[in-house]
């Protein structure tokens, strides 16, 4: 049993205030938002291993990333990758949102962040090392490096802070319920800064599975296109900076948006495929609408899943409809996977900066890539070109392996 | 509440076991340990998921998978729900972990190693993200509420029923199942014997003993059902306990610096009862991490003292790793459990392998002896090894 | 071996392939099953089974999703895996 007060009334309104990301397409908030304004890909052939005995080619690898500059406490070395982009991009963040960590109340700052795969490189190192030189050449990295909770749990000793610090590893959906689980630990009091987000880090094991599955595509990522042929594994991480709405506006900070509602489910239908009728995402949409006390109408932009799977934009288009009703031809729907691919853990983290970004900056990314209309995808789903038009309501939705979905909804800070 | 341990298969079983204090450790025989100095752990053996599951089809899963669809079966059965009521519900599932399954990724890259990309399994990869269990979990038994993983090292299966109590609060969810699940395989006992984390000599684990060397590596799953009071009521449900509060703290030092560790175990602790509305001396007993690890028991033991206050020589403590070992994500879940089912009876179980307690040491009255108590309150610590923590209170209804 | 000794050898090692997935016995796995309709089985796992054949038969197919689309039932697998096995054979 738990105490069923329902404490949503007495809840501190959540705001956005700082955005970092390291990404294919470049790092910093600035970059990321111009570079898929202009419809730029971060999508290449695969540079990171040998993909010789792939059918596919296409990765989006964030090239060229160098940690160094944003570890000042803790030695890069000694964190995996996806630790390394989260505390930078937790860095460039804080910087973002106009705060010195150094100043904040270290035991209210927490952190909560989403993956799939967590570090999955070290996997690869322990195997390597394990058929190179058989067993005595394996170290306890397993237990320290590995562990996804670690992401986390470095950006906050980098950082120095010591409130709550968890991971929430949902897949494709975790930056959603990273960004979920912040907001609530703010509006109840918990916490007065949270840093929220998702990272995932580029790995032959991430691509050698959906490479085997069928799902990656052989040439351009395309989604809601009647031609499309897959999704492209990528990498990446994206922060956000939460905080009371009250609090922001208090010390003068830019308010991206309002975190107003959201909304979970489970498919509980099949591990990699989803529900036929698209009734987990739609059931998802619908509850973060109620959570935000908003109609469908009221919904200017949807960052849309948009993996570019046959399979997945089809279904995607169809919980829209069922969620939205009338609505669903009228809201603009884009996915910028068409130019990140799909960065796993990190996407819905990344998704959500581009719906805070489209809500402060009166623009909304493309679709990029759209050359065909389906008549199975017949909304509107900005092709190829963005488009200036102002978003007070930005709905961003992810659905992850396992059948778990996530729907977020932000808002201009209004009162 | 369900329970997977090879302490057994309910929360009786458990307690049972861990009031007779008998020792659990034994080679392992799941995989091949020769070459290891201490092969032994705190192992399932003889696992049989049909006995659980039914006649289903459930090669899909792997053994995280099943330990998890088990135990979440064995929950929703001893909370009276059944078939289509769970599933009409939307029931939401909190799965802590530390790995999900290490074996099943590890073997699925070197499957493709060795025979090449196109010769991975697809079941395997299916199972090789973290969040798989909850996924399998949930289709297993319809739960199509709010379905989320939560890795906070050790404390993962705290945090996890925090967080599913939290959703129930908040009235997100109407039922929540929460808990955690841990498989244990040869990936993970090579890492953390290579880490130094695993006792040496015969392996015993002895939580907060002068003589302890680290713990040993069990495995499991733990579920509780959570719901709301009125729900319950409406149900003619048997309520076990309530959820009273918790509290979250990280340690930026990541379990290097004691006296830090010590410290976020203490605010983790006394934030839970700021959240209860309760003060120290209202707690009855202790349900705590320690598990043979040098440093983080000797940080907790410090930590929950100041926490406690003067009350640390009254409340009694319990270790239950010194039985069913670190069962890393699934440890919080089933000290939840364990403690629950103490309550119910009214009897703490002593630690298993303490024999006595280092110079200095803060804690009172650790003993290897089970001990008749009142429960009313009870503090569940989740301490992670390099810097997590949640703390939970329960209340026996 | 005779090509009905060999037909028994294949067939049985598909059967056995089929249960180990789905965990339905052998005996119930009829020849003429469509795996489908009549066992009921999923994409993924259809491709399980698809990546246990070709690695047990070693058959080297470098496009198993579309091959599986046109080989519908236990009869037709059993097929192509013994055409497959002559070709290698002979060439």
């Amino acid at each position: 049993m738990a105490r069923a007060v329902d404490r949503r009334a007495e809840r501190r309104r959540v705001a956005v205030t700082g955005i970092g990301v390291v990404t294919p397409v470049g790092s910093g908030r600035e970059t990321f938002w111009r570079k898929l304004l202009a419809g730029e890909s971060g999508i290449a052939p695969v540079s990171s291993f040998d993909t010789s005995r792939f059918k596919v080619k296409l990765g989006a690898e964030v090239r060229g990333f160098d940690p160094a500059p944003w570890c000042e406490r803790l030695d890069p070395g000694t964190l995996g990758r996806a630790s390394q982009m989260a505390v930078a991009a937790a860095r460039m963040a804080l910087a973002d949102a106009g705060l010195d960590a150094a100043t904040l109340d270290a035991e209210r700052v927490g952190v909560a962040m989403g993956t799939t795969s967590g570090e999955p490189l070290e996997i690869e190192i322990f195997n390597d090392a394990l058929r190179a030189a058989g067993r005595d050449a394996l170290d306890g990295a397993l237990a320290t490096r590995y562990p996804c909770h670690r992401i986390p749990g470095q950006i906050a000793a980098e950082l120095g802070f010591a409130g709550v610090n968890v991971m929430l590893p949902n897949a494709c959906a975790a930056g959603n319920y990273a960004v979920a689980f912040a907001r609530d630990a703010l509006a109840s009091g918990r916490a007065d800064v949270m840093l929220a987000g998702g990272a995932d880090a580029f790995s032959r094991i991430t691509y050698t599975g959906f490479a085997r599955l069928g799902a990656i595509t052989t040439d351009r990522c395309a989604p809601f296109d009647r031609e499309r042929k897959g999704m492209v594994p990528g990498e990446g991480a994206g922060v956000l900076v939460l905080e009371p709405l009250e609090a922001a506006r208090a010390r003068g900070a830019r308010v991206y948006a309002e975190v107003v509602g959201y909304g979970l489910s489970c498919d509980a239908h099949h591990m990699t495929a989803s529900h036929p009728e698209g009734e987990g995402p739609a059931r998802a949409m619908a509850m973060a609408l109620a959570d935000a006390g908003l109609r469908p109408e009221d919904v200017d932009y949807v960052s849309a899943h948009g993996t570019g799977t046959p399979t997945n934009d089809r279904l995607e288009t169809l919980s829209l409809k069922r969620a939205f009703g009338a609505a669903a031809a009228r809201v603009p729907m884009s996915s910028v996977k068409s130019m990140l691919g799909h960065t796993m853990g990190a996407a819905s983290a990344l998704e959500a900066a581009v719906c805070c970004l489209a809500i402060a900056d009166g623009w909304i990314p493309p679709t990029t890539n759209y050359q065909h209309p389906d008549p199975d995808c017949d909304l509107d789903y900005v092709p190829n070109t963005a488009r200036q038009v102002p978003v007070r309501v930005a709905m961003n939705n992810a659905y992850a392996f396992g059948g778990a979905n996530a729907s977020v909804l932000f808002a201009a800070a209004a009162g | 509440m369900g329970v997977l341990s090879p302490l057994g298969d309910s929360p009786a079983a458990l307690h049972r076991a861990l009031c007779a204090g008998a020792s659990h450790l034994a080679p392992v025989e799941g995989f091949a340990v020769e070459g290891f100095s201490m092969n032994r752990a705190v192992e399932l053996r003889g696992f049989d998921p049909a006995r659980y599951l039914g006649d289903g089809n459930f090669r899909p899963l792997d053994r995280t998978g099943l330990l998890a669809a088990c135990a979440a079966r064995l929950a929703l059965d001893d909370a009276g729900w059944t078939g289509d009521a769970v599933a009409r519900g939307e029931f939401a599932l909190l799965l802590g972990t530390m790995f999900g399954s290490l074996r099943t990724i590890s073997e699925f890259d070197r499957r493709g190693l060795e025979a090449g990309p196109l010769y991975v399994k697809p079941f395997d990869f299916a199972n090789s993200v973290i969040n798989a269990a909850a996924g399998q979990t949930a289709i297993w038994h319809h739960l199509r509420g709010p379905n989320s993983t939560v890795c906070a090292g050790t404390a993962s299966g705290v945090q996890a029923i925090a967080l599913g109590a939290d959703l129930v609060a908040e009235g997100r969810v109407e039922v929540a199942i929460a808990g955690g699940a841990e498989e244990l395989c040869w990936e993970s006992f090579v890492a953390f014997s290579r880490a130094g984390m695993v006792a040496n000599g015969d392996g015993t684990p002895r939580p907060f003993d002068e003589k302890r060397s680290g713990f040993a590596l069990g495995e499991g799953a733990a579920f509780l059902v959570l719901e709301s009071g009125e729900g319950a009521a409406a149900r003619g449900a048997r309520v076990l306990a309530e959820v009273l509060g918790h509290g979250e703290a990280f340690d930026p030092s990541q379990g290097s610096d004691e006296r830090r560790g010590a410290e976020t175990v203490t605010r983790a602790v006394k934030l839970a009862l700021e959240h209860a509305g309760l003060q120290a001396e209202d707690v009855s007993a202790v349900s705590a991490a320690a598990s043979g690890h040098r440093r983080a028991d000797a940080a907790e033991a410090r930590g929950l003292a100041a926490a406690l206050g003067m009350s640390v020589a009254s409340v009694g403590v319990t270790a239950p790793k010194g039985a069913f070992g670190e069962c890393l994500g699934a440890s919080g879940a089933l000290q939840a459990a364990a403690l629950l089912a103490a309550m119910e009876v009214g009897e703490l179980p002593g630690v298993a392998g303490f024999t006595a307690a280092p110079p200095g040491f803060p804690l009172w009255a650790i003993s290897d002896r089970t001990t008749p108590v009142d429960l009313a309150v009870g503090l569940v610590d989740g301490v992670g090894l390099d810097g997590p923590c949640c703390a939970l209170l329960l209340g026996r209804s | 071996m005779t090509p009905h000794g060999e037909d028994v050898v294949v067939r049985d090692k598909v059967k056995r392939i089929i249960f180990n997935v789905t965990r339905i016995p052998v005996e119930r796995i009829g020849d003429g099953a469509s795996f489908r309709e009549d066992l009921e089985l999923d994409s993924l796992s259809l491709l399980e089974i698809g990546v246990d054949l070709d690695y047990e038969f070693q058959l080297g197919l470098e496009d198993l999703e579309q091959r599986l689309g046109d080989l519908p039932t236990v009869e037709h697998v059993v097929g192509f895996v013994r055409q497959r096995l002559e070709e290698k054979a002979v060439a």
